[in-house]
């Protein structure tokens, strides 16, 4: 190996690092290291004065390698690689070493913490040895966006992304655009009309020159990576078309829960009992009655039907509360006579507006009732003779009785739970899902439009229960996202991938079952794997996995890895 | 069967004090911050709670409202303004209704213009009565001249109206408005206690319970806990001077309504005096602070606590007024006077004592009463 010139820079990160650890001494004695030209501690390496002194030094000492002992890579990995780049060398000729989080912090002893210091910076220095230059790919994106589900999340990003000039595909599985928004009779809080928002919309995405609608249309698969997918969209009649794209949208929303299999509700058993659903229905016609045409004189609305129930789904549905104050205002204007009892777990009333109902609402004549999610309430008939047809028996929490509410009218403020199809999406699209069915963000705060697969993006109920404000800031956001890799023309992708040594591989695509991105594929006439370049994240998966040792994973290869250990556990005799 | 769920109901609870009863989100503070909730007896969130749901059963077995002196703290923390201390008092009046069987108690609290016109009629028949029965004494009579001779005194009020008739008029108005009180206090009684199938309470018990429950009616000291003290000192001004006028009033008119003007250092005049003093001082506390609404006792005041105050003022008045005149001498005034402290003071007896606010001096004591014995009887069960 010919001689390597590596700088070594201890930061005191303050006093985070230099109080437990004593950075000079570590310097110095890293300094003696072979082939480490200079060794260095400086009070902040992330400041300016910091980075430029790296940069300085490369051109000054002719490093052609830097090893800075700090904080996470996750912080500042990306810093550093930046400040050698500006001294003219290949960024992934650097490596850090992690002696606050995994030093400093943790131990209280400063002499061992000084000691454990030296040999995480001397693994660190091992290891570079070994390091390669990578240069960064790129790949040009397909203008155009497929749009999965033409409900309200669907509708806001296909206009968001046609109005800025660039095609869409949306894609309805059902054969009319609007989805769940376009049942509703008034939106809360502020009780405006639904159909009076939707109609423009509607119109709009249906005339658009720069949007193509599907309807009864689905998709089974998508191919390709971020830029350049394809796909085909089967109508109902069995019409396929062929579509290219470079990113995706999918907005495929979500269904409601079906009480039946909650006896204690009596759904399905007692006409009067009804889902939100149908109340809504009930709405939109402009009739609330019995199913024998009656007015209720009491209507009781039930919150929490499937949701919060560890039987059932865990989660909160996040809209029924406000819904369910919604329709309590309803009745209250349309039948003042009626009586109108809220019975709900918790009042969630968060979204901008919504407490402000709750308070309004609980000056009218609703009576609300508190019940715990270990004694739901109990839908019966009432007895022969009784003033009211039904009678819901609940043990009211803020009283502590147990108490009869009247009841003609029982409306069941039913769960939102994911689509059935929602795994055949997920897996078309090359989507993750969480434990509910429902499309796993990126990043549950950081990133909550993108997915693990570049140029898939998730927005609407399809993520998670969400009202329409919320969907479409969703859609909106993963819109603005696609504009922006739309107008960089090209994307960057990872180039710490895997590679396969055709000559070692044996053909037995153990890696091909373990890899999470699909990005590895069988060459049937060479008896190979191949990996995907653009696909493969360089999670090492298959590099750990591979019997022959095929595999290997750049900027993590076994001699890296090896010599960083040794590093580690090597004492040098003094 | 459990109990059913009343929304109308509070729609006739409203008339009985405040109206935003949905304010209340049971946050619990209120109950936090009383000093005088205990376990077992905890308001006034639960009878908040009880009034939103319409349980009328229950409320009306609730010996809790009368276990509050409301000294307002609970309002004045509630996060909500929901005015729990006021509850509280909308509630009393409530049970109060609800203890009289008459129904009367219910349409004074309900009806300001039929509380008004009653208290009107017996004003008006009070002196409509002096008209036509009592005749003005004419201190030129012999007869009249011999009796103030007798008495050193200048002004023969006894000749005008005669406290041996009086009081026995006292005494039939005893009698009359003592058995609705009576009636009243047993309905309580077996709403509080017989209908409560909790606890089985030992004779012995009532027996035994009685010394505190009097120790609390003389000294009011439960609502020392109160961490307000002004209020149980003007309150307790008020109780004693009252319940001390009373007793004179009843059991001593001959003593107490004298022509004869004994000298200074006389017990009937400290004895006057001090009722005087007592009146004057609560009245004047209440009446102001009833108009600038500061404190949160104050803050809202129903019909029936105007009427109230009102009456016994004009009563404190009239008396001083009457004491004034006679030792001046001025015969005619203190007649005029003697009859508008009686047309003050009948409508006030009638319409207060047994159906309205007045009647808490039975109501109050009993509940302190009802819940040491329920306290004591539970004590017993669970330490058997």
């Amino acid at each position: 190996m010919e001689e390597q010139r590596i700088g070594v820079y201890v930061c005191w990160c303050g006093s985070n690092i230099a109080k437990m650890v004593d950075v000079e001494a570590v310097a110095e004695e890293i300094g003696r290291k072979p082939n480490v030209v200079i060794s260095k501690n400086y009070k902040y390496m992330c400041s300016d004065p910091g980075q430029d002194l790296i940069v300085k030094d490369i051109k000054d000492h002719n490093l052609d390698r830097v090893v800075v002992a700090a904080c996470s890579p996750r912080i500042h990995e990306l810093t550093f690689r930046k400040a050698l780049q500006n001294a003219g060398l290949n960024p992934y000729f650097f490596e850090m070493a992690n002696i606050r989080e995994q030093d400093s912090w943790v131990h209280e002893d400063r002499d061992a913490a000084t000691r454990k210091a030296v040999d995480l910076i001397s693994a660190a220095v091992r290891r570079i040895q070994f390091h390669e230059a990578l240069d960064k790919r790129t790949v040009t994106i397909d203008p155009a966006t497929l749009v999965l589900g033409g409900g309200i999340a669907g509708l806001s990003a296909a206009l968001e992304i046609a109005d800025a000039g660039k095609k869409v595909f949306l894609v309805e599985r059902s054969g009319k655009l609007g989805g769940r928004a376009a049942e509703l009779d008034l939106t809360f809080p502020y009780l405006n009309s639904a159909r009076q928002m939707m109609a423009p919309i509607l119109q709009r995405v249906q005339n658009h020159p720069d949007i193509d609608v599907f309807l009864d249309s689905h998709v089974d698969e998508t191919f390709g990576y971020v830029g350049n997918f394809e796909c085909t969209v089967v109508g109902k009649d069995g019409k396929e078309t062929g579509l290219k794209f470079g990113n995706t949208v999918v907005a495929t929303g979500l269904k409601t829960y079906d009480p039946s299999p909650m006896e204690n509700y009596g759904y399905g058993k007692l006409p009067n009992v009804v889902t939100s659903v149908e109340f809504e229905k009930m709405l939109l016609d402009g009739k609330i009655e019995t199913k024998d045409g009656k007015v209720p004189g009491n209507v009781a609305i039930i919150h929490c039907v499937g949701s919060r129930n560890k039987d059932i789904h865990e989660y909160c549905s996040r809209t029924c509360c406000v819904t369910a104050l919604k329709y309590a205002n309803q009745v209250c204007s349309a039948l003042p006579e009626t009586n109108v009892y809220e019975l709900y777990m918790d009042m969630r009333a968060f979204g901008k507006g919504c407490e402000e109902m709750y308070a309004r609402s609980s000056r009218r004549n609703i009576m609300f009732l508190m019940f715990d999610k270990e004694g739901l309430p109990t839908v019966t008939k009432a007895p022969a003779g009784d003033t009211c047809e039904m009678v819901v028996e609940i043990d009211e929490k803020l009283s502590g009785e147990t108490v009869e509410v009247p009841a003609d009218l029982v409306v069941l403020m039913v769960a939102a739970e994911a689509q059935e199809n929602a795994r055949d999406v997920a897996h078309a699209v090359g989507v993750s899902m969480c434990g509910n069915d429902f499309f796993i963000e990126r990043h549950p705060k950081l990133d909550p439009v993108a997915t693990t697969t570049d140029g898939v993006y998730i927005a609407g109920g399809c993520q998670g229960p969400k009202d329409i404000p919320d969907s479409i800031a969703q859609a909106r956001a993963a819109a603005s996202r696609i504009l922006a890799t739309i107008a960089q023309g090209e994307v960057n992708v990872e180039v710490t991938t895997a590679v396969v040594n055709e000559d070692l591989c044996c053909g037995c695509q153990t890696c091909i079952s373990v890899c999470p991105y699909t990005a590895v594929s069988y060459d049937e006439e060479k008896n190979v794997s191949t990996v995907n370049e653009v696909l493969c994240k360089g999670c090492g998966t298959c590099g750990s996995t591979c019997p022959t040792g095929a595999i290997r994973s750049r900027h993590f290869t076994d001699q890296q890895i090896l010599s960083q250990i040794e590093g580690l556990l090597s004492k040098e005799v003094a | 069967m459990s109990t059913r769920v009343n929304p109308n109901m509070i729609k006739d609870l409203q008339k009985f004090g405040v109206g935003d009863w949905n304010a209340c989100f049971h946050c619990g503070n209120c109950t936090a911050t009383c000093p005088l909730t205990e376990q077992g007896f905890l308001f006034p969130r639960k009878g908040i709670r009880a009034m939103q749901m319409g349980l009328k059963d229950k409320l009306e077995g609730q010996v809790e409202p009368w276990l509050c002196y409301y000294c307002g703290d609970c309002s004045d923390t509630c996060p909500r303004d929901a005015n729990p201390g006021e509850m509280m008092m909308t509630l009393r009046r409530y049970l109060t209704s609800i203890y009289d069987w008459t129904g009367l108690s219910g349409k004074l609290y309900k009806s300001k213009a039929l509380h008004l016109v009653v208290v009107s009629l017996i004003f008006s028949a009070i002196i409509a009565a002096f008209l036509i029965f009592a005749r003005v004494p004419d201190p030129g009579s012999p007869d009249v001249a011999a009796y103030l001779e007798e008495m050193g005194a200048t002004v023969p009020l006894n000749k005008f109206a005669p406290s041996h008739l009086i009081s026995f008029l006292d005494h039939i108005q005893l009698i009359v408005i003592g058995l609705f009180l009576l009636t009243n206090a047993f309905n309580m009684f077996y709403k509080v206690v017989i209908k409560d199938k909790t606890v089985k309470i030992p004779l012995w018990l009532y027996v035994k319970e009685i010394a505190v429950a009097f120790w609390n009616f003389v000294t009011q000291w439960r609502f020392n806990k109160c961490e307000r003290k002004t209020y149980w000192l003007s309150h307790w001004l008020m109780m004693s001077s009252y319940v001390l006028m009373f007793i004179f009033i009843i059991f001593f008119l001959d003593w107490f309504q004298t022509d004869k003007i004994h000298p200074i250092s006389h017990p009937q005049r400290w004895a006057g005096y001090y009722i005087t003093f007592g009146l004057t001082f609560a009245c004047l506390v209440y009446f102001t602070g009833r108009f600038r609404k500061k404190e949160a006792i104050f803050k809202f005041s129903h019909h029936s606590d105007w009427i109230f105050i009102f009456l016994l003022l004009m009563i404190t008045v009239t008396g001083i007024l009457i004491h004034i005149f006679r030792i001046s001498g001025m015969a005619n005034m203190t007649y005029y006077m003697y009859v508008l402290h009686l047309a003050f003071e009948v409508p006030m007896v009638f319409t207060f004592v047994a159906f309205s606010k007045w009647s808490h001096l039975a109501y109050r004591p009993l509940a302190i009463y009802f819940s040491n014995l329920k306290k004591s009887a539970k004590a017993r069960m669970a330490a058997a």
